[in-house]
């Protein structure tokens, strides 16, 4: 059996009936990650010793009858941000700290690994998780991140390599973070599925700070589906996690055929996306009314973007005061990296507060809306991918309306990113389902319709389906 | 939402702190792009300057008192 573009319940079945067995698959992506990852400048290290023990230990788990469940066997990869024990680097994309080490994983390393996951690889990401205002895609010392879709495509960012290498099928699903648009935008550059949790939802010890009160973590994979299983792995109240939250959650992947939906779409939420991502939005608006009805809201007239913006630059600066202050950020890959957080010293502590006090409408305004659906759906990423050498336009620095990432991520929000078309250029257009808080498995079952009734999801790169 | 232009002396203000506690490493082509970067932020300040709240709206993080024994 091709293990490439399976799906992680497809693997799944094969590894529990033993069809396939776990080495042999860890051992089919390694291969492919060190072949081919460098051309997606997708991978940051090949984590061959850690794999091959992990895959061993499943394997005799496996064939001494002691299956755990879905992700036993099954390799995966993990944004370079994520902690790793063992003398693996964990870099967070920035060259100043390519040799950073840490004692013990992350606990979503730690989560995956007792679900009996296999980690094969940390992922390339832009340095900082973009923190820094990077406006171009060459920022990270692993080079910039390559849609599998074209030679010259970002695969979005900032957790590139998760989504790349998802797209490449140099693993079966990967973890990415998300503090703006951070899944959403590599899933949507890359054609693949990717799920921002709830905040609280998924414990973020042991990954990289960029802003406390905006960053979450999620998987990456080939379909909403797979999404739900490994949330449901990841998903947890955690100790030396605070703010994650202790209720509980059960991926639920019943039959969604027949089921009906209620979506919502904002006023004008697609009036600036480019032209392939606004054509292939209207067409999707109509297949969504297949399986439920869709009505236009709109939203309190408040600064959302400026509130979003106000405390994700106030935390990051605060978050990397020490590179900051030290001019350690001069040895960055990105030249605008290197020193535009010296601007953030402008936001006062007054403008912070305010933003955090104007966030409590946010919440509850969007908490308000979406409580009359179950989902309200947007273009997954306002353009298609931009060119490696070309300044993008970004709603973190401002100069790209994103109302959607705003509200989701300040009131942080639970929404997945799926494929909805190609455009004529030949690279992949996405389609977001954002649900109320909480309501991971409301905006899966929604994502799991959509993929019931379309196929984009099943469409690889062409170049990389000759590969595999 | 829409605002008035912001006033160019606070941009100023704003921007001789960063010049004072960074200007020694910048280059003056840097200067400028922070500058329109603090011209960036007194507008965003702005936005968030034209939603009037009241004394009872509090920040969303909610302090929590502390025992480690508990």
């Amino acid at each position: 059996m091709n293990p490439v573009f399976r799906t992680v319940r497809e693997l799944a079945e094969a590894v529990r009936s033993r069809r396939v067995s776990p080495v042999e698959l860890t051992e089919a992506f390694l291969d492919r990650l060190e072949t081919l990852g460098s051309r997606y400048n997708a991978v940051v290290t090949v984590t061959r010793q850690r794999a091959l023990v992990e895959a061993r230990r499943a394997e005799g788990e496996i064939a001494a009858g002691g299956w755990r469940g879905p992700l036993h066997g099954i390799p995966y990869g993990a944004k370079d941000l994520l902690a790793t024990a063992g003398g693996i680097p964990t870099t967070w994309g920035a060259a100043p700290l390519r040799t950073q080490t840490f004692d013990s994983d992350a606990t979503v390393i730690g989560r995956l690994e007792q679900a009996g996951a296999v980690l094969v690889a940390k992922l390339a990401m832009v340095e900082l998780a973009g923190g820094m205002g990077y406006r171009q895609p060459n920022a990270s010392f692993t080079g910039p991140g390559i849609s599998p879709w074209g030679r010259d495509a970002w695969s979005g960012g900032s957790s590139s390599g998760s989504g790349s290498a998802v797209a490449a099928g140099l693993v079966p699903f990967a973890i990415g973070s998300e503090t703006w648009g951070s899944i959403l935008s590599p899933a949507a550059n890359c054609g693949v599925s990717g799920l921002r949790p709830t905040y609280g939802r998924v414990s973020r010890h042991g990954a990289m700070a960029l802003c406390w009160t905006l960053d979450k973590l999620g998987p990456l994979a080939l379909n909403a589906d797979d999404c739900g299983l490994v949330l449901d792995a990841i998903a947890g109240p955690d100790p030396h996690d605070p703010t994650a939250a202790a209720r509980p959650f059960r991926y639920d992947g019943s039959e969604v055929v027949g089921r009906r939906f209620r979506f919502g779409v904002i006023r004008d939420v697609a009036a600036t996306a480019e032209d392939p991502v606004r054509e292939a939005f209207s067409r999707s608006l109509e297949v969504l009314r297949k399986i439920g009805t869709v009505e236009e809201v709109t939203l309190a007239d408040l600064p959302y973007e400026a509130i979003t913006r106000t405390i994700l630059m106030a935390e990051a600066a605060s978050a990397f005061e020490d590179m900051i202050e030290s001019g350690a950020i001069a040895g960055l890959t990105a030249p605008e990296d290197r020193f535009t957080a010296y601007a953030r010293d402008a936001i006062l502590a007054k403008d912070y507060i305010k933003a955090l006090r104007l966030r409590a409408f946010v919440v509850r305004e969007a908490d308000r809306v979406l409580s009359e659906f179950d989902a309200l759906v947007a273009p997954g990423r306002p353009a298609v991918a931009s060119a490696l050498d070309r300044e993008f336009r970004s709603a973190a620095r401002g100069n790209v309306p994103d109302i959607m990432g705003a509200i989701g991520n300040a009131a942080g929000l639970p929404a997945i990113a799926v494929p909805n078309g190609v455009s004529e250029a030949g690279l992949p257009t996405s389609l977001q389902f954002m649900g109320r808080a909480w309501e991971e498995n409301t905006v899966l079952a929604a994502a799991r319709a959509w993929q019931g009734i379309t196929d984009y999801h099943l469409h690889h790169p062409p170049e990389v389906s000759y590969l595999a | 939402m829409s605002q008035p232009a912001p006033d160019p002396s606070e941009i100023d203000l704003r921007f001789e702190l960063v010049r004072f506690r960074y200007g020694n490493r910048l280059t003056a082509e840097q200067l400028d792009v922070l500058r329109r970067s603090v011209a960036a932020i007194v507008e965003q300040v702005d936005a968030l300057r034209t939603v009037r709240l009241t004394n009872a709206d509090e920040p969303l993080q909610r302090f929590a008192a502390f025992r480690a024994d508990e």
